[in-house]
């Protein structure tokens, strides 16, 4: 599995992209395969809508194939069971890289390999708005617990707030090393940013060089006051806990590092 | 003075044969580079590289600036310039059109054809003095040789002949040493191409490396030279003299016609001699000017062809036009900013963009910033005055407040440059421009008229600079075998016109305190290896060391040019493995005693302090690296101070004004950084710049940058300052970092009492200094505070309006998630079933052997 997962908002269902060009629905408890939606290049991204009635998956522009989006709404079983999206988007220009969908599944948010983000409706599949802040490619983007703000994790070595609905710029969070996954912290103004120098550029292999560290920033004042070692790769995940009490990160080395914060983490405070 | 040999540095002029300097590879010669450069296997590319003993006579007298500003000087001057043309021929004029730069060139480029041949030489050499004569002498000796191999060339007959090609690519040489140029072989008949056939390949591509060396198209009169004082003799002893005549003259070539005037039964006393070729001319007026045949006679010599040049040459001096007077500014406005600050450039993204900061403890504050200022790097005069930017064209000197462009230098495909220690002259070397009769590979430039003072040719030289300049800029020298030859300014010619003939010669050095060379011979069989002190321009020699067993010498001198170390390596009779001491020279006393210190281990480098008496060596094989500080006490005994083991370092960076000192690990030892007081010899804190490749201290030792440059890692590419005593201030990362460069400043105009007297009252002074420093500082953090408070304060109200807006959608999420609350974690606690998990251990004690 390269592509993306997702689970439905009260875990019963998980949803599967993969490499192997399908798109699958288990069910949590009993690992069950509900539906299986083949496509004909990798998929990228996928995820459930905020009811938990509609999917979207992205496909790789691939072997002659172009980038698309589809969307199914699992309330109609023929859409599954024929292989008929209810919308499908292309993405001719830059590839889709990243996708989550927007508060309340009225438009999902993409990332693309240029660096763009675009808006693009569920309903219509219009691209309700477009901005490009990023110079290279959109590796990862995270939704707030609110859905309100969405962080993105980008090869340029930066991690970018941007508000949901707007997709308004808000802050910036600059590193020496790409960065492949962001999360925002549930419970303060903290994000923590996991990257590091790519496997396929690093000559010598020193992790001092790689800089596979997990990174933590303050929300509002961009600034870096934390730093968590222990990958000898790069780091291509990083995930809060809901609580905010630990996160966890995957790295290329074959690692998950579980970390529990230490009581200063709760006590830290800028002077401002 | 690091003795350390810098990194394998890519000599820019070894790859860039065809293509001067692309981008400036991995740590591109960085010009400053002190120590040794890379040996450099193949020598810029002289094509017929004149023999050794007739080029130094061609530079004998070769940069006579002076104006010819009479006849008879004009003559001399026509003589020498002859001499010189070989090899250091001055400027053609047009060149050099500027009047009373005295760079008047004996013009052999444009022959006039003038067949009859009874010019009566109106300039007859007056007053040459006896010093000439003198020098003639010298010079015979060493002009043997030279003359054998210029006569040993093949010469084509002197008739001149019209060229085999017309308007072959040759006529720039027109006046190169063979006359003529013989008609192609005719093809033999069975070879001939078919009527029809059309020739498109161009004899230039098929052979022109034998092209090259084809005969020019000259027209004799290049080959005939005239002879004054000769005695007056009537028809009776005609015969007698023309054997005399003949026996001196033809040691030079073959003379092919002579003649005699006569007058009233007698001859005039001056004679015209054509030789087969212009060079046995040349040779015969390098040698037998001067020629003393009795007492009444010395032979007076000279080109034919010179007399019409210099008669050309008008009587009347013409004031040259006065230039108008251009207003730079204050070319040293940055020494009068208030908080004495440094300026610094610095070159990123890959080169493509050059700055230049004031150095702040905050953050750097830029000044300027262009893009593709230079094309490779840049470098700053000694003094600060210029800021030097190379391109394919030459050189550009920048300065004053808004960096405009003050001087520019061509010198097309010019690589590494120099700048004399007064910032008056400039040093380029180019590995395209040369060629055998037109030195070019290394030019030396006036700075502030932007003339050309004088190209030289570059042989074997593998080290820059190749020209090393006395600490007042007064001389400059070079090195070439067994010859050492110094020359002066502002005339640009060799001292004394004669090189130091020193046999075996391996390196030298000028003393940064005084016009003082020191330099070194290895062992010659019987005779020991020696390093001499000489002073100049007396070429006294004030202290000569012998030396046994000798591998290898290297020249340190302290920078006052107090002390001179000299690291020698030797091979101790009956032992095996080389054996380093340093022999320390008390320059400024009496006799210059020397004392010896032996080391026991391998050396990696070597420095003085730079104001003191103090020095540090790092000695040791890897892992075990030991830094010692010694000092050479007044009464001359060498005292070790201190030894630190296991240091990470393989250079030594001494503070600018002593005291300090930072032994760095560059490359392979990962930037390990070690900040020593020796005063007292205590660390003063270790830290370290992961990767750091270069370090470089602020002119006046408060700050000291180390950076990781793109040219030698292409990561993590920053400069972070430090206190010198090694806090970390700042960490600047910028994109593809290159180079930063601190902007030299000019030595103090406080004299010594005055030094002395700010000591005595540093209290007073720091007082006002650490006030300042505080109210910055708590300026600074109030301004961060502060600019956190505005952040954070529009943050909030951000997160306001998004609340606000996710407050009134509560109802459409609970619509679409069927009436269950999410918006909490645990909202739904109720629901929540407490699950017991219980897992069954097994305790199983194994019992470890007693310990006994």
């Amino acid at each position: 599995v390269t592509g993306g997962e997702a689970t439905w908002w009260d875990t019963r269902h998980v949803l599967t992209g993969s490499a192997d060009n399908s798109c699958r629905l288990w069910d949590c408890e009993t690992g069950k395969q509900l539906a299986l939606v083949k496509t004909s290049s990798a998929v990228r991204t996928c995820g459930f809508d905020f009811g938990g009635n509609i999917i979207m998956f992205s496909t790789d522009k691939q072997m002659g194939y172009q980038c698309f989006v589809s969307f199914f709404d699992l309330r109609d079983p023929s859409q599954i069971e024929n292989n008929e999206p209810y919308m499908k988007i292309p993405c001719s220009d830059s590839k889709i890289t990243s996708a989550v969908w927007g508060p309340l599944g009225e438009f999902i948010i993409a990332g693309h390999e240029s660096g763009e983000l675009n808006q693009f409706s569920a309903k219509s599949g219009e691209q309700l708005s477009n901005i490009k802040e990023h110079t290279k490619q959109i590796n990862d983007i995270q939704t707030s617990r609110d859905m309100t703000m969405f962080i993105t994790a980008s090869k340029d070595n930066t991690a970018k707030l941007f508000d949901c609905t707007t997709l308004e710029h808000l802050k910036t969070f600059r590193t020496e090393r790409p960065v492949n996954s962001a999360a925002l912290s549930p419970i303060f103004d903290h994000v923590v940013l996991g990257g590091g120098q790519e496997a396929m550029d690093v000559t010598t292999t020193s992790t001092r060089i790689g800089k596979f560290e997990a990174r933590f920033f303050h929300l509002a004042f961009e600034e870096e006051f934390g730093r968590v070692k222990g990958h000898f790769g790069p780091i291509n995940s990083v995930a809060f806990h809901p609580d905010g009490k630990s996160y966890s990160s995957g790295g290329e080395d074959g690692y998950v590092r579980i970390h529990y914060f230490d009581p200063q983490y709760f006590e830290f405070e800028f002077e401002a | 003075m690091a003795l350390a040999a810098p990194p394998a540095l890519p000599l820019p002029w070894r790859r860039s044969r065809e293509r001067p300097m692309q981008a400036p590879a991995p740590s591109p010669a960085p010009p400053r580079a002190q120590g040794p450069a890379e040996e450099q296997p193949d020598g810029p590319p002289p094509a017929e590289p004149p023999p050794q003993d007739e080029k130094e006579e061609g530079e004998e007298e070769g940069g006579e600036p002076e104006a010819p500003t009479g006849p008879a000087e004009a003559q001399q001057a026509a003589a020498a310039a002859e001499e010189a043309a070989e090899e250091a021929a001055p400027q053609p004029p047009e060149a050099e059109p500027q009047p009373g730069s005295g760079r008047q060139s004996p013009e052999r480029e444009e022959p006039e054809p003038e067949p009859e041949a009874e010019p009566e030489p109106e300039a007859q050499p007056a007053e040459e003095g006896k010093e000439k004569e003198q020098q003639q002498q010298q010079q015979q000796e060493e002009e043997e040789e030279g003359g054998e191999e210029a006569e040993a060339k093949p010469e084509p007959p002197a008739e001149a002949e019209p060229p085999a090609e017309p308007g072959a690519p040759q006529e720039d040489k027109a006046g190169e040493a063979a006359p003529a140029a013989p008609a192609e072989p005719e093809d033999e008949l069975s070879f001939s191409d078919p009527e029809d056939f059309v020739d498109d390949i161009s004899d230039e591509e098929l052979l022109g490396d034998v092209l090259k060396d084809q005969p020019q198209e000259a027209d004799g009169i290049d080959s005939v030279i005239v002879v004054d004082n000769v005695p007056q003799v009537g028809p009776d002893r005609l015969e007698k003299l023309k054997n005399v005549i003949h026996k001196i003259f033809s040691k030079f070539g073959k003379i092919i016609n002579e003649f005699y005037p006569e007058a009233d039964g007698k001859t005039k006393g001056y004679i015209f001699l054509e030789y087969m070729s212009p060079s046995h001319a040349v040779d015969a007026v390098k040698n037998a000017d001067g020629y003393k045949l009795d007492k009444q006679h010395t032979f007076r010599v000279n080109l034919f062809t010179d007399f019409d040049k210099y008669m050309t040459i008008s009587d009347e001096w013409e004031i040259p036009e006065k230039q108008p007077f251009k207003d730079l500014g204050n070319l040293r406005y940055w020494l009068e900013d208030p908080d004495c600050r440094d300026q610094y450039s610095v070159i990123f993204e890959s080169g493509d963009r050059t700055s230049i900061f004031w150095n702040d403890i905050k953050e750097p504050v830029q000044i300027e910033d262009r893009a593709r200022w230079t094309e490779t790097y840049v470098r700053w005069s000694p003094k600060g005055t210029y800021l030097a930017t190379f391109h394919q064209r030459g050189i550009a000197l920048w300065g004053g407040e808004k960096f405009k462009q003050i001087q520019r230098f061509s010198h097309q495909g010019v690589q590494l440059i120099d700048f004399s220690p007064c910032e008056r002259y400039l040093v380029t070397f180019s590995p395209l421009m040369d060629t055998p009769d037109d030195p070019q590979a290394i030019i030396i430039w006036d700075i502030l008229t932007g003339q050309k003072k004088r190209g030289f040719h570059c042989e074997n030289s593998a080290h820059w600079p190749i020209f090393k300049w006395s600490h007042d800029g007064k001389f400059f020298a070079r090195m070439t075998s067994d010859t050492l030859s110094i020359y002066e300014t502002p005339s640009m010619g060799l001292l004394d016109k004669k090189s130091l003939k020193i046999n075996g010669i391996r390196d030298f050095s000028w003393s940064p305190g005084g016009n003082i060379i020191a330099f070194w011979v290895p062992e010659d069989k019987d005779i020991p290896a020696r390093v001499t002190l000489m002073q100049l321009p007396a070429r006294q020699e004030i202290r000569v060391r012998n030396l046994f067993n000798v591998v290898d010498c290297k020249l340190h001198w302290q920078k006052n040019g107090d002390y001179l170390c000299v690291k020698v390596d030797r091979t101790p009779k009956g032992t095996q493995g080389v054996v380093t001491n340093f022999e320390i020279f008390r320059m400024r006393e009496k006799q210059v005693p020397v004392d010896v210190v032996e080391m026991k281990e391998s050396i990696i480098a070597f420095a003085w302090e730079p104001n003191g008496s103090k020095f540090a060596v790092l000695h040791g094989e890897t892992p075990r690296i030991s830094v010692s500080f010694y000092h050479v006490k007044n009464n001359g005994k060498i005292e070790l101070i201190k030894t630190f083991d296991k240091q990470q370092a393989n250079t030594i960076f001494w503070s600018p004004q002593g005291q300090f000192v930072v032994l760095a690990g560059l490359r392979s030892m990962n930037g390990a950084l070690a900040f020593v007081d020796t005063s007292d010899c205590t660390m003063m804190n270790i830290a370290e710049h992961y990767t750091a490749s270069d370090v470089e201290w602020d002119p006046t030792g408060r700050y000291i940058v180390t950076s990781v440059s793109w040219w030698s890692h292409k990561v993590d590419n920053a400069y972070w300052l430090w206190t010198f005593q090694g806090r970390l201030l700042q960490k600047n990362n910028k994109d593809r970092f290159c180079q930063l460069l601190w902007r030299p400043r000019p030595a103090t105009l406080l004299s010594e009492d005055q030094i002395k007297q700010i000591k005595k009252d540093l209290k007073k002074y720091s007082k006002i200094f650490e006030q300042k420093d505080r109210l910055s500082q708590s300026k600074a953090s109030k301004e961060l505070v502060e600019r956190r408070r505005t952040m954070m304060e529009e943050f909030r109200k951000y997160r306001k309006m998004a609340q606000e807006l996710y407050m009134e959608q509560r109802n459409e999420r609970l619509e679409l998630r069927g009436g269950v609350d999410t918006d909490e974690l645990d909202s739904n606690v109720d629901d929540w079933e407490e699950e017991t998990v219980e897992f069954f251990i097994n305790e199983e004690i194994i019992t470890l052997a007693e310990p006994e």
